[in-house]
């Protein structure tokens, strides 16, 4: 019975088991998808989030109540809803509010990407603002530095040190995210593969030619952290 | 005077660290603050530059300036406060990510907004005059124990403060790097820096400070010249705490 099936399989599937041809026609759409779309899409969210991401761990940290409260429901909201959920919200549900509310797929899919961005990296940023010990805030104020001074110069420096090697994470996580946008009609790399795959089904191979070009963005991704990672070694506290 | 401390309080809770301090510092005098672990040695420094916000209490300058903490003072207050005086902590808190020179130059720049240029050419004498000149344009993990809290009396001092305020500054050295540091304060002395020194070398308070004051339970048991109050104490307190630091076992 396995022994029928699995000629049946063989049979079916007589073409070789990659077609370079078709993998070398794939590859220019898809990466013209990941360049037009899908690197643009990361780079913009991920700036945009970066500094929601910093006003959010400020307000975390304040000691304004209302600031707190309105930072800490924000994170919550978009760390418990799934991102798909979030892309479909502001790309098919907003428009019901009327003409206005109508975006584009790539405006849409940034939105929401910032929005994400900037509530886990708000947690990051916190956490490493928090990591710098006191007595650095206290070295500033003894100096006479106020608030704001000791922030930027003494303590954002060393926290960012910190935060480098989790962002990265988030950064690296974020370009495999921005796959999702395929969704709301972005024409990133992986809908460049889904809509050739349509034409040709040959899923397997155009999948896993995606999956190989995100793991290439995302290996030379990690190069350069670790070479940031070494560079800012001496922001630390020791 | 260069600045009376009067009827201090600080409570953290229900914890009363300081039950009414009272304090006058002339200027160009050495105060030694002494007294056994958890008395509110440290806190009262805090307190002198606001670190700690006092509960209660008058700090009066010789220049007319006042802060009254029963009605609690404005930020610019308190930085003007802060700004009279350097402070020099036991774990030096330099920052990590600029060099010696950068450390102390900080202060000015930032603070006092003076000229870049001017005040290298001062942050580098400031070192030499600790003994590191050699060594300004190192980061504080490139220094020794001892090197690094030369480097925090040098920045403290970069902003020419009227007092300034040393927490136990060679408790965290190992025992062969604290007599540098102590000679470093010894040299200011000498130069008539107003200066209130929390410490436990007895030797150095008995050879530099003016003033003793012996603090325990969060109120001064006995103050006066040093020769009085560590070799004469009158007060049962500190001749215990004398005879427990001169006599460990
Ligand atoms: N931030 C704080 N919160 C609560 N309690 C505190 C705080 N800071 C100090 N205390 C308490 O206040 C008391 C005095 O502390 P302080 O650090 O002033 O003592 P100290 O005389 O400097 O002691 P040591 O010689 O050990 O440094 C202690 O009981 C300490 O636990
Ligand atoms: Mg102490």
């Amino acid at each position: 019975m396995a022994k029928m099936f699995l000629n049946e399989l063989i049979i079916n599937n007589a073409a070789p088991i990659v077609d370079w041809d078709l993998f070398w026609s794939s590859l220019g759409p898809m990466i013209e998808g990941g360049i037009k779309n899908t690197i643009p899409l990361t780079l913009i969210s991920f700036a945009c989030g970066l500094v929601i991401a910093v006003l959010t761990a400020l307000a975390r940290i304040s000691t304004s109540k209302i600031l707190a409260g309105i930072a800490r429901v924000y994170v919550s909201a978009i760390r418990g809803t799934p991102l798909l959920v979030q892309l479909f919200i502001i790309f098919y549900g907003l428009p019901n509010l009327g003409n206005a509310f109508v975006l584009d797929p790539f405006p849409s899919a940034c939105i929401a990407f910032s929005l994400n961005v900037g509530a886990y990296a708000s947690e990051i940023i916190r956490a490493s603002i928090l990591s710098v010990p006191k007595g650095q805030w206290e070295a500033g104020y003894t100096i006479g530095m106020t608030y704001r001074q000791t922030l930027f110069r003494i303590i954002l420096p060393q926290a960012t040190r910190v935060s480098i090697p989790p962002l990265s994470n988030s950064f690296i996580s974020l370009v495999k995210d921005t796959s999702l946008a395929s969704q709301i009609l972005v024409v990133e790399l992986f809908r460049r593969s889904q809509e050739i795959a349509a034409r040709t089904y040959d899923f397997l191979q155009l999948y896993l030619t995606a999956a190989l070009l995100y793991w290439i963005i995302c290996f030379i991704l990690s190069i350069i952290q670790g070479r940031i990672e070494k560079r800012l070694d001496r922001y630390v506290a020791k | 005077m260069l600045i009376s401390v009067k009827n201090l309080h600080k409570s953290f809770g229900d914890l009363d660290v300081l039950r009414g301090v009272d304090l006058e510092i002339p200027k160009g005098n050495v105060v030694a603050i002494i007294g056994p672990s958890g008395s509110g040695k440290t806190t009262f420094l805090r307190c002198l530059n606001a670190l700690e916000m006092p509960n209660k209490g008058t700090f009066s300058f010789s220049d007319g300036f006042e802060l009254d903490f029963a009605r609690s003072p404005k930020k610019e207050e308190i930085l003007k406060l802060r700004r009279k005086s350097g402070m020099v902590f036991q774990s030096y808190n330099l920052f990590p990510h600029k060099t010696a020179l950068e450390n102390v130059m900080e202060g000015p720049v930032i603070v006092q907004r003076k000229k870049k240029e001017e005040v290298r050419v001062k942050a580098e004498e400031l070192l030499k005059k600790v003994g590191l000149a050699e060594k300004m344009h190192l980061y504080p993990h490139q220094l020794s124990g001892g090197q690094q809290q030369r480097v925090g009396i040098a920045r403290a001092l970069a902003i020419e403060p009227e007092l300034m305020l040393f927490d136990e500054p060679t408790s965290a050295l190992d025992p062969e790097l604290v007599g540098e540091v102590l000679s470093v304060m010894r040299e200011l002395a000498k130069e008539g820096q107003t200066m209130a020194v929390v410490t436990h070398e007895l030797k150095f308070a008995e050879d530099v400070a003016d003033h003793v004051m012996f603090i325990d339970g969060g109120v001064i048991v006995e103050q006066g010249p040093p020769e009085e109050i560590l070799k004469s104490p009158k007060e049962a307190r500190t001749k215990q705490f004398l005879d427990r630091v001169l006599n460990p076992s």
